[in-house]
């Protein structure tokens, strides 16, 4: 694992990078606009910091780049020649690692519905679905935050969580140092 | 496969070291209660002793009992009878074989005993021999009473040492269904493996060990006839087919990266079961993201370009003690190419949880320099704040600082320095809230 000091300060160097160059492009933007340009070099940053080793950055960064959002200038310009690496990976690789999971987790389904006999007791079986439904529907909520989250299971899921959240915490450190620093520069 | 037998023996060795030891002082506490009829004493003892380690085996099935200490108990009880029936066996055992039998293969301390024994017995020469063959039936008898014992029982030291023979010697298994179970926790070992391998097996040692104690005692008869060390793994009314063992090892994954995600997230310790821990986890990555959106709403509030006036910052020489700061953080342990998670260590932790703190203080530190000292603050002193002095700096941080350091202190333009004192930390004034704009 990279340590976490060499990280941050990959992460900090990308997006400086990156904000300046946005910044370049436009002269006057609204709070909004700055507050998305903002995050969105973070988080771009962010991700390329993992070389796309991870699923979950490589969907944020294909999420950004997509065709027709502000993004993709964005992208190309804080990545350069990754940028394109990433593309030509996720084209090749990504799409159809997907397809293959959706297609196989529809026969899973499928073959789930067959009813199975089972000797159970009711109020175990009862307990265990009640359970089995609580977790599903949770899974089904941590998919929904972590990028790229729908096309894994369950345990890729984990394990991507795992990076996600190591790299939010660097990201929020850093944002955090750089804004009170910079408020104090600022205030006076 | 060569190597599981002499290991099994070595196991047996121990044990049967063990129950010797055990043996040999209740026989010492006979010898003194009964110090009247000496030969006697000895021969029947000797023979209560014999005769109880074979009746102890079987009596050891019947018990159900794999614990030294309950052993004990059983042969304490047992050699009465034996004594009685001590005498039949004398007549077929050769007395003075019997007389170095337990003295052959028990390298105890216990030793009195056995001089006692060599003072009484009468030819040494062919004993030895019949003690070795005897040996060898007896430790042979054992291995595979302690298999057996092993099998049907669920607990004790016998499991430990089974698990960790199953680890070292990857145990040939007699059945397809034993060969799938073995490959499977190969497998599984082979997917911990790039972990660090100190780690993977306790995490391995842990999961077996908890696998075997959650096995019931009461497994089925069927599984005694076969020597198997993987029957011992194998829950009560448990399919052994390939799905049912893919679906564990699935699920001794998922188990094994929640606790990773239980160490991460804080105020997890608490939560058992899948549902609450996820529901800790997507509380957690939801406050996480949002205290991402607020900062950076903050940033875009605070300044009117997105760029920060990034030179501006350069130049005051506080920017760039924050960037150095951060390879302070960092540890001198590197791994190259693992996935991100893996080496999830206490180290981490430590990192991760004061590395805010670290980020924070050094700022403070700084900006409290650069307010009070004058320009050339003196790079041992940056050194010495206390926030450094949790984690080591390796030799090539100190050269990094250095160079940063000396950049930072190249770049410095002419612009006054901030007069407010800074006394509080910055954390109180980073409250994402509503005062933003």
């Amino acid at each position: 694992m990279r340590p976490p000091s060499s990280l941050k300060q990959e992460f900090l160097k990308k997006w400086i990078t990156g904000l300046q160059r946005c910044s370049s492009s436009k002269r006057n933007m609204s709070i909004l606009e700055r507050t998305k340009a903002i995050k969105l070099s973070a988080d771009v940053a962010m991700a390329s910091a993992r070389n796309s080793t991870t699923c979950w950055s490589r969907a944020l960064i294909a999420n950004a780049s997509k065709d027709g959002s502000d993004g993709k200038h964005l992208v190309e310009q804080i990545l350069g020649l990754e940028s394109e690496r990433l593309m030509m990976k996720k084209a090749s690789t990504g799409a159809l690692v997907c397809n293959k999971r959706i297609r196989s987790k529809k026969i899973l389904k499928r073959s789930c519905r067959i009813p199975r006999t089972r000797k159970c007791v009711p109020q175990v079986a009862l307990a265990t679905s009640i359970a089995k439904r609580m977790v599903r529907k949770r899974t089904q909520v941590l998919k929904s935050l972590i990028p790229g989250g729908e096309f894994m299971n369950e345990v890729s899921l984990i394990e991507e969580t795992l990076d996600y959240i190591i790299s939010l915490r660097v990201q929020v450190d850093v944002m955090r140092g750089l804004a009170g620093v910079s408020e104090l520069v600022n205030h006076n | 496969m060569n190597t599981a037998s002499p290991k099994m023996l070595q196991c047996s060795d121990m044990t049967v070291l063990e129950r010797q030891n055990a043996c040999l002082k209740w026989q010492q506490e006979q010898l003194q209660q009964q110090q009247q009829q000496e030969q006697q004493s000895y021969f029947s003892e000797l023979s209560g002793v014999f005769s109880s380690q074979v009746q102890g085996f079987q009596g050891g099935l019947v018990s159900g009992d794999s614990v030294l200490g309950d052993m004990v108990m059983t042969r304490q009880v047992k050699p009465d009878p034996g004594l009685e029936t001590a005498w039949h066996e004398m007549e077929k055992v050769d007395m003075a074989a019997m007389g170095f039998g337990p003295c052959g293969y028990s390298n105890g301390p216990d030793f009195d005993m056995n001089y006692a024994i060599s003072r009484t017995s009468s030819c040494p020469t062919f004993v030895a021999a019949a003690v070795a063959a005897q040996a060898v039936e007896v430790k042979g008898k054992e291995s595979i009473v302690s298999e057996k014992m092993g099998s049907t029982v669920g607990r004790g030291s016998f499991k430990k040492r089974k698990v960790d023979t199953l680890q070292n010697s990857k145990v040939v298994a007699e059945d397809d269904s034993k060969r799938i179970k073995a490959c499977a926790e190969e497998g599984e070992s082979k997917i911990t493996g790039p972990n660090t391998n100190k780690s993977s097996s306790s995490n391995n040692k842990n999961k077996k060990e908890t696998s075997t104690g959650t096995s019931k005692e009461n497994s089925k008869v069927s599984d005694v006839q076969k020597p198997d060390y993987i029957h011992v793994r194998a829950r009560r009314g448990q399919a052994t087919d390939s799905h049912s063992l893919a679906e564990r090892v699935r699920r001794e994954k998922i188990s094994e990266r929640m606790k990773y995600l239980q160490d991460l997230v804080p105020g997890c310790n608490k939560i058992t079961g899948k549902a609450g821990m996820l529901d800790e986890i997507i509380n957690y990555v939801q406050s996480l993201q949002r205290q991402v959106e607020f900062l950076s709403m903050k940033l875009a509030a605070v300044n009117p370009r997105p760029d920060f006036n990034i030179d501006n910052l350069f130049a005051k020489d506080v920017f760039p003690s924050c960037a150095t700061n951060f390879p302070a953080v960092g540890m001198s342990s590197e791994m190259a190419n693992n996935p991100p998670y893996v080496q999830f260590n206490p180290v981490e932790q430590v990192v991760s949880s004061c590395g805010l703190e670290m980020g924070i203080n050094s700022l403070d530190m700084a900006l409290r320099r650069t307010i009070s000292a004058p320009v050339s603050i003196p790079y041992a002193s940056f050194l010495d704040s206390s926030c450094f002095t949790q984690i080591q700096p390796s030799a090539t941080w100190d050269v990094e600082l250095q160079n940063l350091y000396n950049v930072a202190f190249d770049q410095e333009g002419s612009m006054p320095f901030p007069s407010q004192p800074f006394t509080g930390t910055l954390l109180e004034k980073q409250n994402w809230g509503p005062e933003l704009i």
